[in-house]
């Protein structure tokens, strides 16, 4: 059996000289890590698509790697691989909010500097936030695309996810606030809830369209809502008369958009989101980004507002028939 | 000539163990070639570290297998024995140390639920253990409702998961306390003999006089035990307490034990082959984090090592063990030739 062994052995090491990596660690560049909730999400995959732009417009390594099955440790593992290798810069996507935490205290007090971006850890486990949208930039946007949809006068009604869930309710605050401010002629005729699924969506969509037969919008405010409303409203043949919009995903809701029953999907820019991490991150790395600044510069996005912890990535963006193919998320 | 057989039996485990050993050997100057910061003191008690959870399941897991069985319910147990921990320390202020050894007695009445419809039923252990792995799992998310979780656990009891005792990583003390405690039990006790002796012939040693139900049943509650163990560890290190926690443990625990050496159908094992199984699949974890930018021939083929990680471990398992299976049919081949005047077909267990 000495044998087998030697010759698996000699196996191995010949096939050492085609297998390489990359080793030197040049001093000067930054490292800069960032850490998606999931690997193989789309949305993150799209993330990962801009910090790399940034990475490259900053002349730094930047390392991508996350969880790509539901094992909460994982992600903490991570962390605590890339304290090992020392990079400079940790930016964050938490799925675990007080697991994570734990990892990243620890990489601070190695000396990495720690952003988080589209979920925030403890805000003592990082220095600043990088937050994809406000409630009251989400609330205005929605209100604002309607009134254009529908040249700001009419009946409009909104579905939301539950009654009680507390982000939702937050942006439908601002939805009021902007409507009362800003659109006179325009009336919230109804609420309701579709629990998160998209059958019961379309349900109170095609309730919503009998009850209210001079509804001009309807906006939806979980991603289930739009998809299930658009069913509605074309099954109803009100395709275009009655204006379907809201929160989502571009690719659940592009059927829809491309055949015009859906006029507008309303969500951040994804890549954006990914390059205003990197480039938050290398600012505070260097020292151009500290506890008390109110603006820093993010390349090409020009001036970035800071919040106090929380940098803003700006108004949402919105996906119309004309935007949504270049978008694959 | 039975005594000879048992002789040869004996240096082919042995030889198990050795292959394992070559097998590290070779990971590690891999690793080190190959990945950046891999021997350092650092990445090192990260291996341990990170690996310690599954590596208590392996250990706890190998009299279960030696007795034929096997427990799909541990990686469950731990996310159970997780929630458990959170609520009586968060909800009801309990001491964690105490909430600590209470879940530890929970888990060994959950193994102690198992072992009862395995031995008093007579139901398979592959299918009772099936039901529980949904059972504790899914009573861990009734009781948080999927989303609700537990942290803000003193520093004092963090610092099992993420502090160091005399340069070594303090959980892994706990690890070299439970896995001493098995190794003495599974080779230096009746009861532990009578784990193999069970797993190899569960009539025989019926009639030899060996209380097969309660010994059986002893496997199963330290199994349960263990993981509770485990549990506590996990929470530890994370700082929160899920009910996701331990998810898919039980499996790579089962990898470790079985590429270990020992048999899946029972009766013929040792412990340390299932430590030299967990610490070879915990270094190929941690070494494959080491390596970025990974080629083959030039080609690209992940942007970081790790997500090959599944890739290997079924590459080292399957030829570990096939390995394994060629040396004995082998061996038997040659001992037929040398013997042909040998009619007795039966091996000698010891």
């Amino acid at each position: 059996m000495k044998h087998k062994t030697l010759i698996a052995a000699v196996a191995v090491i010949a096939t050492l000289p085609f297998i390489s990596c990359s080793k030197s660690k040049s001093s000067s560049k930054i490292t800069i890590a960032l850490l998606p909730k999931s690997k193989g999400n789309q949305y993150f995959v799209t993330c990962e698509k801009g910090a790399r732009a940034a990475a490259h417009e900053l002349n730094a390594e930047l390392k991508f790697d996350g969880p790509i099955n539901s094992d909460p440790a994982k992600q903490n593992e991570i962390v605590e691989n890339w304290i090992t290798d020392g990079v400079d810069v940790i930016a964050a996507a938490c799925e675990n909010k007080d697991s994570i935490s734990t990892a990243l205290k620890k990489a601070q007090a190695a000396g990495i500097k720690v952003v988080t971006y589209d979920a925030d850890a403890n805000t003592d486990a990082r220095s600043f936030f990088v937050n994809q949208a406000t409630a009251q930039g989400i609330g205005e946007q929605l209100m604002d695309t309607a009134a254009r949809l529908t040249g700001e006068e009419g009946e409009f009604a909104i579905i939301t996810g539950t009654l009680t869930a507390s982000n939702l309710n937050e942006w439908i605050k601002y939805i009021k606030e902007r409507n009362a401010a800003k659109y006179p002629n325009m009336k919230l005729v109804d609420i309701k809830p579709c629990d998160d699924q998209k059958d019961k969506a379309q349900q109170e969509a095609t309730n919503l369209l009998s009850a209210y037969p001079n509804l001009k919008a309807i906006i939806g405010v979980c991603s289930p809502a739009v998809p299930g409303t658009a069913e509605a409203v074309k099954q109803a043949g009100k395709a275009g008369a009655v204006k379907v919009l809201g929160l989502g995903l571009p690719s659940e809701n592009k059927a829809y958009v491309k055949e015009g029953v859906t006029q507008a999907v309303i969500l951040w820019n994804v890549e954006q989101l990914g390059y205003l991490s990197v480039m938050a991150g290398a600012a505070v790395a260097k020292g151009e980004l500290v506890a008390g600044a109110k603006e820093f510069n993010a390349g090409k996005l020009g001036k970035i507002e800071v919040v106090g912890d929380n940098i803003v990535l700006g108004k949402p963006f919105v996906f119309t028939k004309e935007n949504i193919d270049q978008f694959d998320f | 000539m039975p005594s000879s057989r048992s002789i040869s039996l004996k240096l082919l485990l042995a030889r198990h163990e050795v292959v394992l050993v070559l097998v590290i050997l070779v990971e590690v100057v891999l690793f080190q070639l190959l990945g950046r910061n891999f021997l350092v003191g650092r990445n090192v008690s990260n291996v341990f570290r990170h690996s310690v959870e599954i590596g208590l399941l392996a250990v706890a897991m190998t009299p279960v297998i030696l007795t034929g069985g096997i427990d799909l319910s541990v990686g469950s147990m731990m996310g159970l024995c997780a929630v458990l921990f959170g609520m009586m320390v968060n909800r009801l202020g309990m001491d964690p140390w105490f909430a600590s050894l209470a879940v530890v007695g929970i888990g060994a009445l959950g193994g102690g639920f198992n072992a009862v419809l395995i031995t008093r039923l007579n139901l398979p252990p592959l299918i009772v253990t099936l039901g529980t792995f949904s059972l504790f799992r899914g009573l861990a998310e009734a009781l948080t409702r999927g989303a609700e979780s537990y942290s803000g656990f003193p520093p004092s009891f963090l610092a099992l998961g993420n502090s160091d005792f005399a340069g070594i990583p303090a959980q892994v003390w706990i690890f070299i306390g439970v896995a001493v405690g098995i190794w003495l039990l599974v080779h230096r006790t009746t009861l532990g003999r009578s784990f193999r002796a069970i797993g190899f012939a569960p009539e025989g040693a019926r009639y030899a006089g060996i209380p097969v139900a309660r010994n059986t049943s002893i496997a199963y509650m330290i199994a349960g035990a263990v993981a509770g163990i485990a549990a506590v560890i996990l929470v530890a290190r994370l700082g929160e307490a899920r009910a996701n926690a331990g998810i898919g443990y039980e499996l790579l625990a089962i990898t470790a034990v079985v590429l270990g050496g020992v048999s899946i159908f029972g009766g013929s094992g040792t412990l340390a082959g299932t430590l030299l199984g967990w610490v070879a699949l915990a270094i190929l974890n941690n070494g494959l984090t080491r390596i970025s930018d990974y080629r083959i021939l030039e080609q690209p083929v992940a942007s970081v090592a790790r997500e090959l990680s599944g890739l290997l471990t079924g590459l080292l398992l399957l030829t570990a063990l096939s390995l394994g299976a060629l040396t004995k049919t082998l061996a038997v081949r040659r001992a037929r030739k040398q013997s042909l005047s040998d009619t007795s077909p039966n091996l000698v267990k010891s």
